[in-house]
């Protein structure tokens, strides 16, 4: 059983190290944007380091649950719903109330989201209905229950909450240290995670082939389980995270769909591959700020960012069209 | 070697960022030009909008710009206009202060979630102009127009029209929707007068014209109908008119092209109404109002125009707002006194900012 393990994980870990490159690559070309858009307009400091890391924060969450749960092989169309859910919650809940309160709830909110999206993840595994129909279903569900919950937009949170997310108890003009410090924690958790235990390598394992995994006798239900319970906690991470950058929250349908899609690019961006088994979480974490990053980049050089959206999918196609031709090149040489 | 190849990546990774992070802050040019202006001219102005695909937002921003050209005191618009809530309008309006701009114009998403953001822009030196819907903002600039008085208005011309009795229709626009909740209050205050006015249907067009028409349809061929009120689905109603082959009754709608030119065209025809103003041309009255305080004119910080009505009564002034060269779906009653310095509907329709 051990020896399976190991062996199973050498294999992951040499298709992964090519994809370490890619991750090193994303990371090279966040740093190329940020010196281009730092030339671009008049003044680069403080408050523009604040500004991009802080708004980036609900997307790189995201696109943390995502990667993880691609990794494992699946797919989770629900995790834009799973933010708009937690978003009207916490701003439901957290309305008034002293901030030891407010992180009780966040608290509660990470691990109930995360327990929920677990179920979700038990039934795929047991029903064995693909992954995308059941999320498609559940995020209709999930962004049900948040208009339910928060009809209109409303609701608030604690001061410090949003200090804890942005640098500053309105929101704005904070230090860059809370969001960076905000971004790096569940990003370097989770890679660890994935990466050296054995929780996180049985995720690796099934993702690349769940029937070796099986017969290599890992549990293939309690990692893919596993998967989504991650993905869901960081969903609601991101949905504190959303009403911790604005003071409301807002229950519309189209953030959700709009949040799922760039989780998606992000992943795929990022250097993990929609087949699952590769990529690292930190890829998609650097590719979530570069989506971010692409609409202020767009507008100061006068593109109207409207057309980021075309940009973004030229990106993605591209991105997998060189990732497919690397695979096929390997391939043909091995 | 596993482990220490992923330190290493991590390593990297960090290092990359840091040394980005260091060449960006050095590569900037030091805020040294902190000379306060009042300067004549050269401005740049943003614009952020949320709401993409929507013809009265692009005809908001198309007046912006026209405004921002006829003032000659505009050097570039910068338009932030994509899909979305007070997350991406604030990451917006951040992008905008980024760039250093001169002024902000834009149509807020939320009543307070922005203010934190409007504040730290107005502490930098930047004006900023929330139009169409207000924000609470200390030291922001606010237009709106007056929807309590868009429904009152056309109501008591309706009611009138009526002689104070008879049967009337409700078309409002969506249910929780801020500007619906706003005119329905001011056709409730209208009816409030006309203790034999009935108000025997009230249905939501979801701003739809087609949604609006199908209702319309059916309200006319099953009762007996002496008015219609809308919320700004007017023309696909007269249309319904001619379809079903029922006489005209007095209605109501916005200075929407395509229920101008049916007041005009079908006057003659019986067909008697009213457009009340609703004009996106308020992105220019907002591009007014900057350059004002740009140029240390203090404008007002509440400017709330009150709608005008036009009536089959005095087709001579239906026929100075008709634009024959727009879609049905133009706003015609873009020329605001004193604001705007464009001319017309051409000038609004061919949607050039400076420099472009």
């Amino acid at each position: 059983m051990m020896t399976a393990v190991r062996s199973a994980s050498t294999a992951v870990w040499r298709a992964g190290l090519t994809r370490n490159t890619w991750t090193l690559g994303v990371w090279l070309l966040l740093s190329a944007l940020l010196i281009w858009y730092a030339t671009l307009i008049p003044v680069f400091g403080q408050f523009q380091i604040t500004s991009i890391s802080k708004n980036s924060l609900p997307l790189v969450y995201l696109a943390i649950g995502q990667a993880i749960i691609v990794i494992a092989g699946g797919i989770d169309l629900s995790l834009g719903a799973l933010l708009l859910l937690t978003n009207a919650l916490a701003a439901r809940l957290m309305d008034d109330q002293p901030f030891a309160m407010v992180l009780f709830i966040a608290i509660f909110l990470i691990a109930g989201l995360g327990i929920l999206n677990a179920l979700v993840g038990y039934i795929i595994s047991v029903s064995g209905v693909p992954d995308i129909v059941v999320t498609l279903a559940t995020g209709y569900i999930w962004s049900g229950f948040a208009l339910w919950i928060l009809p209109s937009p409303g609701g608030g949170t604690a001061p410090e909450f949003r200090w804890l997310f942005t640098g500053a108890q309105s929101g704005i003009g904070g230090t860059y240290i809370m969001p960076i410090l905000m971004m790096a924690a569940p990003a370097i958790l989770v890679f660890l995670l994935s990466r050296h235990t054995r929780i996180g390598l049985s995720i690796y394992a099934i993702g690349s082939d769940s029937i070796a995994a099986r017969l290599a006798g890992l549990d293939v239900r309690r990692a893919k389980v596993s998967s989504y319970a991650i993905g869901g906690a960081m969903a609601a991470l991101a949905g504190l995270a959303t009403v911790a950058l604005t003071g409301t929250g807002d229950p519309r349908f189209s953030v959700g769909a709009n949040a799922t899609l760039n989780s998606v690019a992000a992943v795929v961006l990022g250097g993990v591959a929609l087949v699952g088994g590769t990529g690292l979480v930190l890829g998609a974490v650097a590719a979530g700020v570069i989506l971010i990053m692409l609409n202020p980049i767009l507008s100061a050089v006068g593109i109207d960012p409207n057309n980021a959206q075309i940009i973004q999918g030229l990106l993605i196609a591209g991105v997998m069209m060189v990732g497919g031709l690397v695979t096929l090149l390997r391939e043909r040489s091995a | 070697m596993k482990y220490q190849s992923q330190r290493f990546t991590i390593l990297a990774l960090l290092l990359t960022v840091a040394l980005a992070l260091t060449a960006c802050v050095a590569v900037a040019p030091a805020s040294g030009d902190d000379a306060m202006m009042e300067e004549e001219g050269g401005f740049v102005v943003g614009v952020s909008n949320t709401l993409v695909g929507n013809g009265w937002r692009e005809q908001m921003i198309c007046a912006i710009k026209a405004e921002a050209t006829a003032s000659g005191l505009v050097e570039s618009v910068v338009v932030v206009n994509r899909n979305g809530g007070p997350t991406e309008q604030i990451a917006d309006l951040e992008g905008l202060i980024s760039q250093g701009v001169d002024a902000i114009i834009l149509n807020p998403t939320d009543r307070e979630g922005l203010n934190a953001v409007i504040e730290s822009a107005i502490a930098q030196g930047i004006v900023v102009v929330a139009v169409d819907q207000a924000v609470t903002a200390e030291g922001a600039y606010v237009a709106t127009n007056d929807q309590t008085a868009y429904a009152r208005l056309g109501a008591e011309w309706l009611f009138e029209q009526l002689g104070g009795s008879g049967k009337v229709v409700e078309m409002r626009g969506i249910d929780g929707v801020p500007a619906d909740t706003d005119r329905h209050n001011g056709f409730n205050e209208a009816l409030a007068n006309y203790p034999d006015i009935e108000v025997v249907a009230s249905t939501f067009t979801g701003w739809d014209p087609s949604t609006g028409a199908q209702q319309a349809l059916d309200l006319i061929t099953t009762q007996e109908i002496d008015g219609i009120w809308t919320s700004g689905i007017d023309y696909s109603v007269v249309e319904q008119f001619q379809v079903a082959d029922v006489d005209f009754v007095p209605i109501v709608g916005a200075d929407n092209n395509g229920f101008v030119e049916q007041l005009i065209q079908l006057a003659d025809a019986g067909l008697m109404g009213a457009a009340v103003t609703n004009p996106p041309a308020i992105g220019a009255v907002g591009m007014a109002i900057a350059l004002d305080a740009l140029t240390g004119n203090n404008p007002p910080h509440e400017t709330i125009l009150t709608p005008q009505v036009f009536t089959t009564a005095d087709l001579d002034a239906l026929n100075a707002i008709y634009a024959p060269d727009e879609q049905v779906g133009w706003s015609t009653y873009v020329d605001i006194e004193p604001y705007t310095s464009y001319n017309g509907s051409a000038d609004v329709s061919a949607c050039t900012a400076p420099g472009e």
